[in-house]
């Protein structure tokens, strides 16, 4: 086993790369972070004390420049790199450039990113792995005559999707066989552009789909376990925005069966460190893979909070060389009790559009059983060139009923003044009948009533008059009571 | 004043210990420490607050929800309003400005361009007028709901 790193460069921003340095002190490591120009007034680039400039630029120029990341990471004398969530995440190149610039790199295999970075290979593969897959094309059809018949043999509606693509990206809904034609011209730009890969693949639409997904880890020694499920069909705009475990849809027989599917799709790739295997659940409890994702998810902190583990912790230490525990290779973890994360975007509540400002003031809840993993502070500018994640509010409880109602409870108590959030919305779908059943589906934010304004409070209205009528805020000046401002006489030993 | 929070506006004006909305009167005293307004009572009830004030806009926490308050009319007129007001339909950035005060437009004819979620929006003249004014400059974020340009006819 290699030595554990010294530095860590974390190519990221936001709260995952505060969440990262927090382990990573914890560890010994030192963290270092990264920030673009226009972000040094971002949070992490204040809280994670060695931070370097990757110089002016666009998201394009900074976070995601390979070049600037190592450049940044050369300055630092970093001898490791996270890449976080997205960005550099899963790009091979990113992984290769980074162990040719004789860093660790805290990822799985560059080939293994690859492999499942082809969405319609990463289907293949499964497939050879015996897991069932949504039903769709295999790659095999080279005209579009055969994409057309295989739709017709799979049935309408169809989802058309990018094989370079994932996540949702750039994918396109055709209900009938005679826009199947424009609709693959359409999508194959759009992938080209986006991508710079113009191959696509079909997937039969899932009627009313649960998204299921489990935590797969690897070691260097070829051991593959899974650190159980995640349910993640709380969706705006194909986004999670709440995620909880265990799942509400699967039972012990369900949850080997696709512990065991995840496991062999990890392993057929060689996988190493921590990764995601998704599912889609149809209302028959019939899984399929849909993709995997080669990188630490968003919402792994509920996964951790259930089974008492840290999986930064465990990505670097894996990336050292570590085997995996050994408690995990013989199945003797068991998630306690239920955890719930609700994502804190800055958007219009309905119509989901992000929002831009500065914090004014953050509060964020607290108690037992609340972890918030936050990516601003007050003060934090928030634009519009990043994802609009603010925090994640992640509650744990003995069971799914109090983790609710710790759920609801935190919001009421979470200040965030200065930018629009979604905070009424994650309420109404806490409040939901299908929410609190646990019997929901993909489709569940779509079916919330419109979000309703009650009745603004007297002491609302007030309070805004009061605050608007004092003269424009400067810096906050307490006025004291100095003696010689009374107006009455006063005697010194009087 | 008149203040506006979201579809609602009210007439509020505070009177020593007393606040009159839209007439009715309500007797409240106010909890501070230091400058902070931290709660309002209303007869036995408290309702606790926070606040934070953004110029002629006010965000507050109040008893769990969050709400907006800014003074009803001005120039920050919601989408809608405002008979030549050329407002943003979402947040972005003023990309291109293709009209100057003064200019002669026509109905349809593109104002100026915003880019918000990585595509350009032309933002048009609703009907034939003159550009009164552009209240932006290129390169400018601006919030849903904020006047871009103002028209006449």
């Amino acid at each position: 086993m290699t030595a554990l790193p010294k530095r860590l460069l974390i190519a990221n921003r936001g709260e995952i790369a505060v969440r990262i340095a927090r382990t990573a002190r914890e560890m010994g490591i030192e963290p270092v972070a990264v920030f673009a120009e226009a972000d040094a007034g971002a949070f992490h680039a204040r809280k994670i004390g060695r931070a370097v400039s990757l110089g002016p630029g666009s998201p394009a120029e900074t976070y995601l420049s390979i070049p600037r990341i190592l450049e940044a990471a050369r300055q630092a004398g970093a001898d490791a790199v996270h890449p976080g969530y997205g960005f550099l995440s899963e790009s091979p190149e990113f992984a290769r450039a980074v162990e040719d610039e004789g860093l660790l790199w805290i990822g799985p295999p560059a080939s293994a990113i690859e492999q499942m970075g082809d969405k319609l290979g990463a289907r293949q593969r499964a497939r050879h792995a015996g897991v069932p897959v949504v039903p769709g094309s295999d790659g095999s059809e080279s005209s579009d005559d055969e994409l057309l018949r295989k739709a017709v043999e799979i049935g309408f509606p169809v989802l058309v999707k990018p094989s370079a693509g994932g996540g949702g990206k750039g994918m396109m809904l055709v209900e009938e066989a005679k826009r199947l034609p424009e609709a693959l011209e359409e999508a194959r730009r759009v992938a080209k552009a986006a991508f710079g890969d113009s191959r696509l693949y079909l997937e039969k639409l899932l009627e009313r789909p649960r998204h299921v997904e489990f935590q797969v880890f690897g070691d260097r020694r070829g051991n593959v376990v899974h650190l159980g499920e995640r349910e993640c069909s709380v969706q705006r705009r194909h986004q999670k925005i709440l995620e909880e475990t265990p799942s509400p849809a699967l039972d012990a027989r369900l949850r080997s069966a696709m512990g065991r599917a995840a496991v062999e799709v990890a392993r057929g790739i060689g996988y190493v460190g921590a990764g995601t295997v998704e599912f889609l659940l149809d209302e028959r409890k019939n899984f399929y893979f849909l993709e995997m994702n080669t990188r630490l998810q968003v919402e792994h902190p509920i996964t951790e909070e259930t089974l008492g583990l840290d999986l930064v912790l465990a990505q670097l230490e894996i990336a050292a060389g570590a085997p995996l525990p050994s408690a995990w290779r013989a199945g003797k973890i068991a998630p306690r009790g239920h955890a719930i994360e609700l994502r804190l975007y800055a958007e219009d509540p309905r119509t989901f559009l992000p929002r831009s400002g500065r914090v004014l003031a953050w509060e964020p809840p607290a108690g037992p059983g609340v972890r918030v993993d936050a990516g601003v502070e007050e003060g934090s500018p928030v634009g519009l060139d990043y994802d609009p994640l603010l925090a994640k509010l992640i509650l744990s409880a003995a069971n799914r009923e109090s983790a609710v109602a710790r759920a609801r409870r935190a919001i009421e108590d979470w200040v965030v003044l200065g930018i629009e959030t979604n905070l009424a919305l994650l309420l109404a779908v806490l409040a939901s009948k299908d929410f609190v059943s646990g019997r929901y589906t993909t489709d569940l934010v779509s079916r919330l009533p419109p979000l309703e304004d009650g009745p603004v409070a007297d002491a609302a209205w007030i309070a805004a008059a009061v605050e608007l009528s004092s003269p424009r805020n400067g810096s906050a000046a307490v006025a004291r009571s100095e003696p010689w401002d009374a107006g009455t006489a006063w005697r010194v030993g009087a | 004043m008149k203040l506006s929070c979201g579809k609602d506006t009210l007439e509020v004006s505070i009177q020593g210990e007393a606040a009159l909305l839209a007439g009715r009167r309500v007797p409240f005293r106010a909890s501070r420490t230091g400058e902070r307004l931290e709660a309002i009572r209303i007869g036995e009830r408290d309702f606790l607050l926070r606040t934070a004030r953004d110029g002629e806009r006010v965000f507050i926490w109040c008893d769990g929800r969050v709400l907006e308050f800014r003074r009803a009319g001005g120039r920050a007129a919601r989408k809608g309003e405002g008979a030549l007001g050329l407002a943003a339909p979402m947040p972005g950035r003023v990309r291109r400005i293709l009209s100057a005060p003064g200019d002669r437009v026509s109905q349809g004819d593109v104002v100026l361009i915003l880019e918000a979620m990585k595509m350009e929006h032309a933002i048009r003249a609703p009907r034939d007028g003159t550009v009164a004014a552009v209240f932006h400059r290129e390169g400018d974020l601006v919030e849903a709901g904020v006047a871009l340009a103002e028209m006449r006819e």
